[in-house]
């Protein structure tokens, strides 16, 4: 008996419980639809001229030979380049160089790490002890061809020796150019040791 | 009113060709570089080329460099120097000259444009010994 009771209120609750719009039929009239397929056009005597005139006129090529000229006083889009050139980041990563402490003396110490760590193995060291006992590269050898410009190597520098500077127009006409070792890498690090310091400088709250 | 009427564009184009030395000048220029702008100069390198800025223009197009008249055509990206990478490329709003920051090492070397192609062009060499040396058979005496 308990259970007819029940079965009675499920039966009943709908109509005190639920709110109003529910209970509307269910095959009610949608009016909030978008149609999204072409409309037949009209038929009417106005359109059908109207439409005629601009077949017969072509105003919609003259439309769009007035477009094309509005562009032709307006400022172009695109920048000149080698005048102008676009915004660069200074995170960067473009031409490798290696660098100098202010005193002149080359930072890198020849961990290897770079060379570990790179994952195109495009970094190649030779090391020896130099003749005042310190630990140097003889052999620091990047070959861009094969350098992802991954960053891993001045992320994994201790000394901040290899750094990928900001270069980015060091394109050449042969391959082998593009084999650097180590007294271009560091002539690159001399030339633009003033872009370099400055971007690190720009960096140095987020390292 | 003027500027209702356009005329203002009628004075800018005089200023252009006024900045940019009279007509057989700005037609030099134009020949050259493609375009003429109006603009501020705010700086010389040391090679010769000038930068200027103009903020009318869009960014990315308010900051240019002329490069330097014994360049002629052979003018190329890569010869705008370090210290003025920054500020041409919108790193930085300081030309170097107002820049404190940057540094000046006496071992830092001029700058120069990528050589590929020319005499001077890197050529990749060995920096260390070789590990294996030729064999030099000795001499029948």
């Amino acid at each position: 008996m308990a259970a007819m009771k029940l079965f009675n209120l499920a039966k009943k609750a709908p109509v005190l419980l639920r709110p109003a719009a529910c209970t509307a039929p269910s095959f009610q009239r949608r009016t909030k639809y978008v149609y999204v397929n072409d409309k037949e056009p009209s038929m009417e005597w106005k359109d059908i001229t109207d439409r005629a005139a601009v077949a017969i006129f072509w105003t919609e090529i003259v439309r769009g030979h007035l477009v094309a000229l509005g562009h032709l006083f307006k400022e172009p889009a695109t920048i000149n380049y080698p005048f102008e050139k676009g915004p660069l980041s200074p995170r960067f990563r473009g031409e490798h160089a290696l660098r100098r402490y202010p005193s002149g003396e080359e930072r890198c110490i020849a961990c290897k790490l770079c060379e570990a760590i790179c994952p195109a193995q495009a970094i190649t060291i030779e090391a020896e002890e130099r003749s005042d006992g310190s630990r140097r590269t003889t052999r620091y050898d990047i070959d861009m061809t094969k350098c992802i410009y991954c960053g891993f190597c001045q992320e994994a520098c201790p000394v901040d020796a290899i750094v990928e500077g900001p270069n980015f127009e060091f394109s050449t006409e042969t391959h082998e150019e593009l084999l650097y070792n180590k007294e271009k890498l560091l002539s690159n690090g001399d030339k633009w040791e003033s872009e370099i310091a400055s971007n690190i400088h720009a960096d140095h709250l987020y390292r | 009113m003027a500027k209702y009427l356009g005329l203002d564009k009628l004075q800018t184009f005089a200023k252009i060709i006024k900045q940019n030395g009279g007509i057989k000048g700005s037609l030099y220029k134009l020949y050259r570089q493609d375009e003429l702008k109006l603009g501020t100069l705010v700086g010389e390198d040391k090679y010769g080329n000038k930068y200027y800025e103009n903020n009318m223009y869009f960014y990315g197009r308010n900051r240019w460099v002329e490069y330097a008249d014994y360049y002629y055509l052979d003018y190329d990206g890569s010869q705008v120097p370090a210290e003025w990478f920054g500020w041409l490329h919108y790193k930085t709003d300081l030309p170097p000259h107002l820049d404190p920051s940057r540094p000046k090492y006496p071992w830092m070397a001029d700058h120069t444009e990528n050589l590929s192609g020319t005499a001077k062009q890197y050529v990749p060499y060995s920096t260390t010994r070789p590990k294996i040396e030729a064999w030099c058979p000795p001499k029948k005496k």
